[in-house]
């Protein structure tokens, strides 16, 4: 029963005062010789310490038939390795109160797991077993893509959920990377051998990073990391693909998903927008608090406060290794869902057409710095996906030591031309969540031709 | 941060003694009655102020259901000195963010904000407190917002609509019966007399605890909590809520037919209010039944049998007696009566075999480290000790929160799991969903 809580950027959402720069704590970075890069970040304070370990791939490296392979991959890291059945595994991590998740993103996968301090040796051996030494088991793997299956089907009936996975397919296309979104026939085309040749190639150490923060010992960090992540094959460092920025829309695209029981329609407008490594990063991130990255965004601000049409409109600009989307989001009652729109496209076009104030700048830098450190550099975990980013996008830790100045070096004037290139009015793709037989008609007005699906059919857009 | 809390060796240590957290927490009672609690940590240079006003769904009555949730958002919406909006632009302006949430018992704002703007926050607090605005267009505007984030949490999203109902059934007397965000026709009625009457009886300074955990000093805050808050007069707080739900004589069941591709089905069992000490055994039940994939239920339900995509079970904290409740989502050609089956074999096996003492160990493992993780971050830490203030009657309680984990055996759960997981005692609600194919 929260009051809406908007997202920021993808990926940051900065800072403090304008007062004091802060800083990253201090930490070390090593190659070992198997290419493994290990952070280590000493910690004191609660007796817990955090392991982050990131794969270099991601999504981005998935066979397109094959969509959904990274994540299957990483979600049975832990259901039996070469030293624990499935069972035993999570017997001891549970019997120790650690915890341990495995996931994927358009670049890397992740597994994110802490213990209590005096179990480091223990820890560190279970995240290693499950990093590099899986059995895949058969039979879990069987029941892994089943039960993603029916992920599939419980997401479809969910809207406020199924709407991102419909924007990423249509919005990409099935020729990006980003757009391979896994479907039933993506799942239905995984079999093991494909997780075994794929963890073969990508979890080695020229793809690994390795964050250790928290309360340990150094040295003996440093020695367990080199036993166990430096003995991993060096394998070959993936090639990352070359950018392919999504191409502006020659003319507007439009696709209506209908779920007929619906009683709000859930919306999408999007355009290309940047990479994480973008030097307009800064800017971008305080033009989108503006338009619609906090509370009183002018998105916000016009759709739920001074209307009351929705319960939240917020923007967002994807911060990917590739370029991705920058799309405003919302929802809002079948019967008021061309009002909402048109209103959203109002804002785009104001904020094109005038640009922001000097005023406005400097609000959106104090939310910037004021909410940055809370969100980002308060516990050591938060830090540690900090350096995890720095490392896979190739940034320096001036991302954070210098983020307040680079926040106020950003002028009226580039964060207005950041607005010219970027928040553009034409030509835009859409995409509809709602009762189609209350809307189908209004979505034409958006676009000549309308792709239909409806929620029951397997896929996405494609 | 530098936060002190010592090592969990077996997880058996004392959370008072070995941490600072106890010597750090200081309190101190306005002469308006409001209590305040200040925990000073200056690892970060940002503040955390949380208030927590004993006023939620449980105060309404028919006609009126919502109203709390409803003014959690009025008090957005400017007072006498920080007009329309001007809580948030400040707020944005200086760098802060905040939220609020509305439960049954409950409403709670939480403010988030460099130390340098701890002033401009106790002044723009204490403006709503005190002089709240009523501006029939903002109102109406408001009314709207609400209704949205009811159609997006309840009537476009099968859980939230499952959960509705199943609690609908599960109490027919006490005001836990109605959903906190409140009935339609009840978002669609409520008038500017209602929001009025809900201010004067709910936000009364001694009705209230301000919890604040960061970068600041206790004299300071007591300082500024005096000049700007102990002037609001002392009123009364919210009459006694009278109704108590009867005891539950038989099984309830009720369906919901939607149009979806799977089921969904939440059991709910009646059990005491958070001070209740079964309520601790009840905590440890859930954690031994769904926390990590080696607990029972996950263990058995869905890895072995793959009869749910997920299950979750547990109590919340409540002011007067609640419900366990079990959600789970059966898979695809999966008979829901199927996992209802399994879920009260499990049960029944609480009540007849011991739990071993190595998985009772593991669990409260679990307990304390997850406790332990709500620590780390000034957020985490407001939240906790203001919940245990309100629904403990003592934020102390916390610190001795491991004690009274550690204390539990394997009686305790068996007695525990007899007395309230009956047939006659719960209430299944099922989500069936509607198979005809839709017209395209």
């Amino acid at each position: 029963m929260k009051r809406q809580v908007l997202l920021a950027m993808a990926l940051c959402a900065p800072t403090t005062l304008a007062t004091a720069q802060v800083k990253l704590p201090p930490y070390t970075r090593e190659a070992l010789p198997n290419g493994t890069v290990i952070y280590l970040l000493p910690r004191t304070g609660l007796p817990l310490v955090s392991f982050r370990v990131l794969v270099k791939g991601g999504a981005e490296s998935e066979p397109a038939s094959l969509a959904g392979l990274s994540a299957v991959t990483a979600e049975l890291l832990r259901r039996g390795t070469a030293g624990h059945t499935a069972a035993q595994f999570s017997e001891d991590l549970d019997g120790l109160g650690g915890t341990f998740f495995a996931g994927t993103d358009e670049q890397s996968t992740s597994i994110t797991a802490e213990f209590l301090k005096k179990d480091f040796d223990r820890g560190i051996a279970l995240v290693s077993e499950a990093a590099l030494h899986p059995a895949f088991p058969e039979d879990e793997v069987r029941k892994a893509l089943s039960r993603r299956l029916d992920g599939l089907r419980s997401m479809k009936d969910n809207p406020g959920g199924a709407i991102n996975s419909y924007y990423r397919s249509f919005f990409f296309g099935s020729t990006h990377p980003y757009g391979h979104v896994p479907d039933e026939a993506s799942l239905d085309h995984i079999r093991r051998d494909d997780i075994l040749a794929y963890h073969k190639r990508m979890y080695v150490g020229r793809n690994l990073i390795v964050i250790v923060a928290g309360d340990f010992d150094p040295a003996a960090a440093k020695a367990r990391a080199a036993e166990t992540f430096g003995a991993a094959p060096a394998g070959t460092a993936y090639a990352w693909m070359a950018d392919q920025a999504p191409t502006r829309n020659t003319s507007p695209k439009v696709l209506l998903i209908d779920k007929p029981d619906a009683t709000q329609t859930y919306f999408i407008i999007a355009q290309p927008g940047v990479r994480r490594a973008t030097p307009d990063r800064v800017a971008l991130m305080l033009v989108n608090t503006l338009f619609g990255g906090r509370f009183t965004s002018l998105l916000n601000e016009e759709l739920r406060v001074k209307t009351g049409l929705t319960y939240g409109a917020s923007s967002r600009v994807e911060m990917a290794r590739l370029t991705g989307g920058l799309y405003i989001s919302t929802y809002t009652k079948t019967e008021t869902t061309e009002k909402a729109i048109d209103m959203a496209l109002d804002i785009l076009k104001r904020l094109q057409e005038k640009g922001i104030t000097a005023e406005q700048l400097a609000s959106a830098k104090a939310y910037t710095k004021g909410t940055y450190p809370p969100e980002r550099l308060q516990t050591v975990d938060e830090i540690a996906q900090v350096l995890g980013e720095m490392e896979l996008f190739g940034l320096g830790r001036d991302e954070v030591d210098q983020l307040f100045a680079r926040v106020d070096a950003v002028t009226l004037d580039q964060a207005n031309d950041a607005i010219k290139r970027y928040y553009r009015t034409g030509n835009l793709t859409f995409v509809l969540l709602g009762n189609a037989s209350k809307i189908r008609d209004l979505a034409k007005k958006y676009g000549p031709q309308v792709v239909e699906r409806t929620a029951r059919q397997p896929g996405w857009a494609m | 941060m530098r936060f002190l809390i010592g090592a969990l060796v077996v997880c058996s240590i004392l959370l008072a003694q070995d941490t600072r957290l106890a010597q750090d927490t200081k309190t101190q009672t306005l002469s308006n009655g409001m209590k305040v609690i200040v925990q000073e940590d200056h690892g970060i240079p940002n503040v955390a102020m949380y208030f927590f006003y004993r006023i939620g769904s449980r105060n309404e009555r028919p006609g009126a259901t919502g109203l709390s949730h409803f003014f959690e958002h009025m008090m957005f919406n400017g007072a006498k000195k920080y007009g329309p909006g001007q809580f948030d632009k400040r707020m944005d302006d200086s760098g802060g963010n905040n939220n609020a949430y509305t439960s049954n018992d409950v409403t709670v704002y939480t403010d988030w904000f460099p130390s340098t703007a701890l002033e401009l926050m106790f002044d723009m607090e204490a403006d709503r407190i005190r002089d709240l605005a009523f501006d029939p267009k903002i109102i109406e505007s408001e009314r709207g917002v609400v209704y949205s984030e009811r159609r997006s949490s309840v009537d476009n999203s099968n859980g939230g609509m499952l959960q509705e109902l199943a609690r609908a059934t599960a109490f027919i007397a006490h005001p836990y019966h109605w959903p906190v965000v409140g009935w339609p026709s009840d978002i669609e009625s409520w008038t500017m007399d209602d929001l009025k009457a809900h201010f004067a009886m709910g936000y009364a300074p001694n009705n209230c605890v301000m919890v604040m955990v960061g970068d600041v000093h206790f004299d300071q805050v007591m300082q500024l909590a005096r000049r700007y808050l102990e002037p609001i007069p002392r009123h009364d707080p919210p009459p006694p809520v009278r109704t108590k739900e009867p005891p539950q004589q038989g099984e309830r069941r009720v369906t919901l037919s939607k149009p979806a591709q799977l089921p969904l089905q939440i059991v709910l069992y009646h059990v005491p209010e958070a001070t209740n000490p079964d309520v601790p055994v009840l905590d440890v039940i859930g954690t031994l039944l769904t926390q990590g994939q080696s607990s029972r239920l996950y263990t058995r339900m869905v890895d072995k049998e793959q009869l749910v995509l997920g299950v979750f079970g547990g109590v919340q904290d409540a002011l007067d007696p609640t419900v366990f409740s079990f959600n789970m989502q059966p898979r695809s050609g999966v008979d829901p009566a199927t996992s209802e089956k399994v879920l009260y074999e499990e049960l029944a096996r609480l009540e007849s075999e011991p739990v071993p003492e190595a998985e009772l160990r593991k669990a409260k493992n679990q307990m304390l480290a997850n406790l332990y993780r709500q620590l780390k971050t000034i957020q985490g830490r407001a939240n906790l000790l203001g919940s245990y203030e309100v629904f403990q009657g003592d934020y102390a309680k916390l610190f001795a929160r491991d004690k009274t984990i550690e204390a539990v055996t394997p009686a305790d759960i068996q007695r525990v799991a007899r007395q309230y997981f009956s047939a006659k005692n719960r209430t299944v609600a099922t989500l069936v969903p509607e198979k005809a194919e839709v017209k395209q």
